[in-house]
């Protein structure tokens, strides 16, 4: 033995060893690193609270006295685990969806949430729960006298050692009393809104861990260390107890197989249904995934920890001489008898654990649905005057936890000594098991209904009642047993174990069966006859679909991309260039290529018909229009391989998602088809997410290029100075980073499990509880994030209401994008505008008309290639009867090329008396242009004429420019003007040729920019000087004008539909005598 | 063809959990219901722990496949 001092020692110091985990591991959460998100063993071992002191001790005891009936009630279990990933999962789905605490909570949120449910489960739990902590408390004080007094003595227990204690103060007293503190410490230091409370959970697991490291000791020690092995153990209790082979035999008259089934059946309701085990398994479970892992981890445990169960009970069975009485507790007495008390005191650790762990969770927990299910409601009713009820709440909660681990106590001191472990423990299963038609009803089956589940419920109580707990009263003395005998009132039917004249079953099963035929008739008649209410509907539908709405529907649906149509190309050309130019267009286009059966091009031509249709309307329009044009008209059609804005596209009209969700869509796109301006659509985006999900904070943040940050564009709600309004920086450590950096919606349901520390600080501190961010993506690539919070509610973030938001999101880009491009379309009008001015000075700067003159007729044209232009022409008349004739060419066509032009023309004009000969004007402008316009790439040529038309003689030079054409009348032939001399600004001193020539009456000049002759036809080619010239030979008789309007007209022609790409510039001087 | 693996693994899964059912249930566990003793141990007390941790291997391999089939059954 071990004195009772140095066992109390060590269970105080254990228990603190249990509570600085726990408090490390809640300071852990709060840190934002939650052990119980990273950790998925601390779920799979939380869960195995299941095993108890009824595992720890009773398992042998059942084994020695009835063999393998201990099995069932860990095979169920197993078989029960294998369906979690269906009905666990959902059942955790719902509660993060719902903000579901307790299996009370769970039953009425999926009835109406009746409060009247949730009080009948709540009671239900609470006298279901009793006979279990009384199991709990028996063992724990039967086997702390047994460490602590000899074997031989009668068993004292603590009084022994605090004997001024007052007689009703028993050890089982005051076990209670040090595990309701425990569990007040664990469950109600202070009220957290959560009920979630993960220190205790990693406390349970590690208790968890202990017990199963204790067992398996003391098994080895009895197996390997009392006797040689199984197989030896099994030889000496076959040769010592032959006639208790029956042990190992099922269809007996101890252990039938109707009581089998009952077993199984009720431990597999049990660790669904308990509710510590709801609590543990679904209220706090933080990832979905852990469940997978806890499907084999679990039963893996009961395995280990049942192992030794039957060693065990042979073992001491044959050291006890075949005495059962003590079977209950052989895992400590074996190892105390044996000489080992240390084996004894660890065993007695572990069973402390088992126990332990049990109570306070189920204390708090019970505790829970008390304070929410009875108090609360009452306090409610009661409209009490108290402006700050959390003093009394707090305090409440610590009552009940005390208050349910008496209840216990005091089964136990009534019930107590009549009943085996298991037996009491089996009464709570059954409890539980009540609970299981209404749950898995309501999970599967639509039309269950509020009143059924009530009726079935009371039902399933009042039989678990009449059948399980009369009789055991009865048994201890409390009721007479004529009640058991005759049945009250002496009706012989009613009797608690032959109700109707059922003989014939055990206890167990003939509870099972009348419990549950009135429960699961009254549920299913009931479900079947009564019609459920609209707001019942809703909440089975959301129960039953949880798992169903993202199954077969994509969450981000992408129009199957259709290529347009050639008819849609002409259409969309109709509308700006009309009908026929569309048409002969399109002709053009199409002429060499080949058109499959279905009308349309292959696919790789379409990405063609696209610049061609681009390039066509730019002829009309402009280049810019006719890209924004092209793609508007393909975006809103969806072919641009981007996820098409389609107000019900993602929602996919389900019943899933409510009325409520589908209105906001429609809200939404109306604000974004509304055209305001992007600040109000934003602000009025928000201000419908946050009012309709009473969401306490939506920010809507866009990067900025430059920074490379999210800055705040809108936000509603809280006004926290650094929590909406600040810019984020993206990397991975934030959830709105990688929102946006992995282009995934970032979703945080319960910001008890936070992943990311650096996010953690701030959302603690606002008292968030559960928030999103989604990229608001364009084109495959995020802008932006679109960002809610709350601070009231978990769970907000379900599927569908995912896909809501993110499909939101997509709207916000929407919007944006329109922005964009209404500002583009702004610019691109005031460039145009700003071009027009350019236009309009450029064409002042050419002569508007040229004068008549006596013997000679000029006329020009300069047609830019685009508004503005490089070309340039100008006749300057001099002294007497000369003038000059001035062509020039720089390169481009955009704004530089027309300011060189315009700076040309100055400098001529403005030295045009000083300079008086061709050759000496180019040289001159060759040194400006060279000395002023060496960073500038472009360039210039010009051919400069000089024509005296009394002498008609005609001086020349040029400046690297297209030699001028002259038609000889007389002659008939064309000759071609040439000088030397350098294209503008290339060297500094460049020696530019003078020509010379004499005209005569008829003869034709042409001077030309390059524009012309290189004006392309459909097939590429030029349009060339040698047509030029033949062009100007047949045209001898026309006026310089006429010319000018034929060449331009068969250049048309020539070039077909195809753009000049070049300036067009023109000037024709015929010598008339 | 993901969708038709996970509803394939669904369909495996329902079977053995059915067989779960039976395989620790009247009649089936009747089989071993009987006093001659294999390797010197209860035939029922073999049955069980060398089933139970198959099952539990079984389960294994289930969860496994689904992960490898990310799939959402």
């Amino acid at each position: 033995m071990i004195s009772g001092q140095i066992v109390l020692i060590i269970s105080l110091l254990y228990f603190a060893v249990l509570f600085g985990v726990a408090f490390y591991a809640d300071k852990r959460r709060q840190a934002g690193k939650s052990l119980l998100a990273t950790n998925s063993y601390i779920y799979s071992l939380a869960i195995a609270i299941y095993c108890t002191s009824w595992t720890f001790y009773g398992s042998v005891g059942r084994a020695a006295t009835s063999g393998l009936e201990f099995l069932p009630i860990y095979l169920g279990p197993t078989l029960m685990a294998f369906t979690w990933w269906f009905i666990l999962r959902k059942m955790v789905r719902i509660s993060k969806e719902q903000n579901i605490v307790s299996i009370a909570d769970f039953i009425s949120s999926r009835y109406d949430r009746s409060a009247l449910l949730g009080a009948i489960v709540t009671l239900f739990a609470v006298f279901g729960i009793m006979p279990y902590i009384a199991l709990q408390l028996k063992a724990v004080a039967s086997t702390l006298d047994i460490l602590s007094t000899p074997l031989t003595l009668p068993s004292k227990g603590l009084g022994s050692l605090v004997s001024q204690l007052p007689p009703y103060v028993d050890t089982a007293f005051i076990v209670a009393l040090v595990l309701g503190l425990f569990g007040m410490l664990f469950g109600a230091r202070h009220l957290d809104s959560s009920e979630r409370h993960e220190g205790l959970v990693v406390a349970v697991a590690l208790e968890s861990l202990i017990k199963l490291i204790a067992f398996l000791a003391v098994g080895v020690f009895v197996t390997y260390g009392l006797f040689d092995g199984f197989l030896d153990i099994f030889h000496k209790f076959f040769e010592q107890f032959p006639e208790r082979q029956d042990l190992f035999q099922l269809g007996t008259e101890r252990t039938p197989y109707t009581k089998w089934f009952s077993l199984i059946f009720l431990s597999m309701m049990a660790i669904m249904f308990l509710p510590r085990q709801f609590h543990i398994m679904v209220t706090e479970n933080a990832d979905e995934s852990q469940i997978k892992k806890a499907m084999w981890r679990f039963p893996a445990y009961a395995f280990l920890i049942n192992l030794f169960v039957i060693p065990i009970a042979l073992g001491g069975l044959i050291l006890n001489g075949g005495d059962t009485s003590q079977a209950d507790f052989f895992v400590l007495t074996l190892p105390l008898s044996a000489g080992h008390p240390w084996l004894a005191m660890l065993v007695f650790i572990g069973g402390l654990s088992a126990s332990a762990g049990m109570v306070m969770v189920s204390s708090v927990t019970i505790s829970t649905m008390i304070h929410n299910h009875l108090v609360m409601p009452i306090i409610l009713r009661l409209k009490l005057q108290t402006h700050d009820f959390s003093g009394i709440l707090i305090n409440l909660k610590r009552l009940g936890i005390i208050g349910v681990v008496f209840l216990g106590y005091f089964y136990f001191k009534i019930i107590g000594d009549s009943y085996a472990l298991v037996n009491m423990g089996l009464i709570s299963f059954m409890a539980a098991a009540q609970f299981s038609p209404a749950v898995i009803g309501g999970l599967y089956w639509k039309r269950a209904n509020r009143k059924a589940a009530t009726t079935g419920l009371v039902l399933g109580f009042i039989l678990w009642f009449y059948t399980l707990l009369v009789p055991s009263f009865v048994r201890s003395g409390w009721l007479t047993s004529n009640i058991l005998e005759n049945g009250p009132f002496n009706i012989e039917l009613l009797k608690p174990l032959e109700l109707f004249g059922l003989r014939g079953f055990d206890i167990f099963t003939h509870s099972l069966f009348w419990s549950m035929l009135f429960n699961i008739s009254a549920y299913l008649t009931i479900s079947f006859f009564i019609k459920q209410s609209k707001t019942e509907e809703i909440q089975a539908d959301k129960f039953v679909d949880i798992l169903r709405q993202d199954k077969g529907l994509p969450t981000q649906l992408r129009r199957i991309s259709k290529a347009p149509t050639i008819m849609e190309f002409v259409e969309l050309m109709s509308k700006f260039i009309g009908e026929k130019p569309a048409k002969h267009a399109i002709s053009e286009f199409l002429e060499d290529r080949e058109i499959n059966a279905r009308g349309s091009l292959p696919d790789d031509e379409i990405p063609q018909l696209r610049s061609f249709t681009e390039r066509t309307l730019a002829g009309y329009v402009g280049a810019a229009p006719a890209r924004i044009i092209l793609e508007n008209y393909l975006s809103t059609r969806g072919s641009k391989m981007e996820d098409v804005f389609d107000i019900f596209g993602s929602v996919t009209i389900s019943h899933a998602s409510s009325r409520e969700q589908l209105s906001v869509l429609y809200d939404a796109a109306q604000i974004v088809a509304s055209g305001a301006e992007l600040q109000s659509i934003l602000d009025n985006i928000l201000d419908l997410l946050s009012s309709q999900f009473k969401f306490d904070l939506c920010v809507i943040r866009f990067l900025e290029d430059d920074s490379m940050t999210l800055v705040v564009k809108s936000q509603q709600g809280m006004s926290s100075v650094h929590f909406g309004q600040s810019e984020r920086n993206l990397n991975m450590d934030t959830y709105i980073g990688q929102a946006f950096l992995s282009n995934v919606t970032a979703v945080v349901n319960d910001t008890d499990f936070l992943e990311k520390p650096t996010s953690s600080e701030i959302i603690h501190r606002e008292g968030i509880t559960c928030f999103a961010h989604t990229p608001i993506i364009l084109e495959g690539e995020p802008v932006g994030v679109l960002s809610a919070f709350s601070r009231t509610v978990k769970g907000i973030f379900t599927k569908s209401f995912i896909a809501l938001f993110e499909n939101l999101a997509r709207q916000v880009a929407l919007a944006w994008r329109n922005d964009k491009q209404l500002q583009g379309l702004l610019e691109v009008h005031e460039q145009e505008r700003e071009m027009q001015i350019a236009k309009n000075i450029q064409r002042s700067l050419l002569p508007t008309a040229i004068p008549e003159m006596e013997n000679v007729s000029v006329a020009g044209l300069c047609v830019p290639a685009h508004q503005i232009g490089g070309d340039y022409f100008d006749f300057i008349p001099r002294e007497e009867s000369r003038f000059d004739l001035i062509i020039a060419d720089v390169s481009g066509h955009n704004i530089g090329s027309a300011l060189i032009m315009a700076e040309t023309r100055t400098f001529i004009h403005a030295r045009i008396d000083n300079l008086k000969k061709p050759d000496t004007m180019l040289h001159s402008l060759n040194k400006f242009f060279f000395d002023n316009m060496d960073c500038s790439d472009l360039f210039v040529t010009m051919f400069y004429l000089q024509y005296c038309s009394a002498t008609r003689n005609l001086s020349y030079s040029s400046a690297g420019h297209n030699n001028p054409l002259l038609w000889r009348k007389q002659q008939q032939r064309i000759e071609l003007l040439d000088a030397e001399g350098l294209i503008f600004g290339i060297k500094q001193d460049v020696a530019f040729e003078k020509q010379t020539t004499e005209l005569a009456a008829g003869d034709l000049l042409l001077l030309y920019t390059d524009g012309i002759i290189e004006a392309e036809d459909s097939h590429d080619e030029f349009f060339g000087v040698e047509r030029l010239g033949k062009l100007l030979q047949e045209c001898g008789d026309l006026t310089p004008q006429e010319i000018i309007d034929q060449i331009m007209s068969q250049v048309r022609i020539f070039t077909g539909l195809r753009h000049f790409n070049d300036d067009i510039t023109l000037v024709v001087m015929k010598v008339l005598k | 063809m993901k969708d038709h693996q996970g509803d394939s693994t669904k369909e495996a899964w329902i079977l053995c959990l059915i067989l779960g059912v039976i395989l620790i249930n009247f009649p089936f566990i009747h089989i071993f219901n009987n006093e001659q003793m294999i390797f010197g141990l209860p035939p029922l007390v073999l049955y069980f722990f060398i089933g139970w941790p198959a099952s539990i291997c079984v389960t294994w391999l289930f969860v496994r496949q689904m992960n490898k089939e990310n799939t959402d059954i």
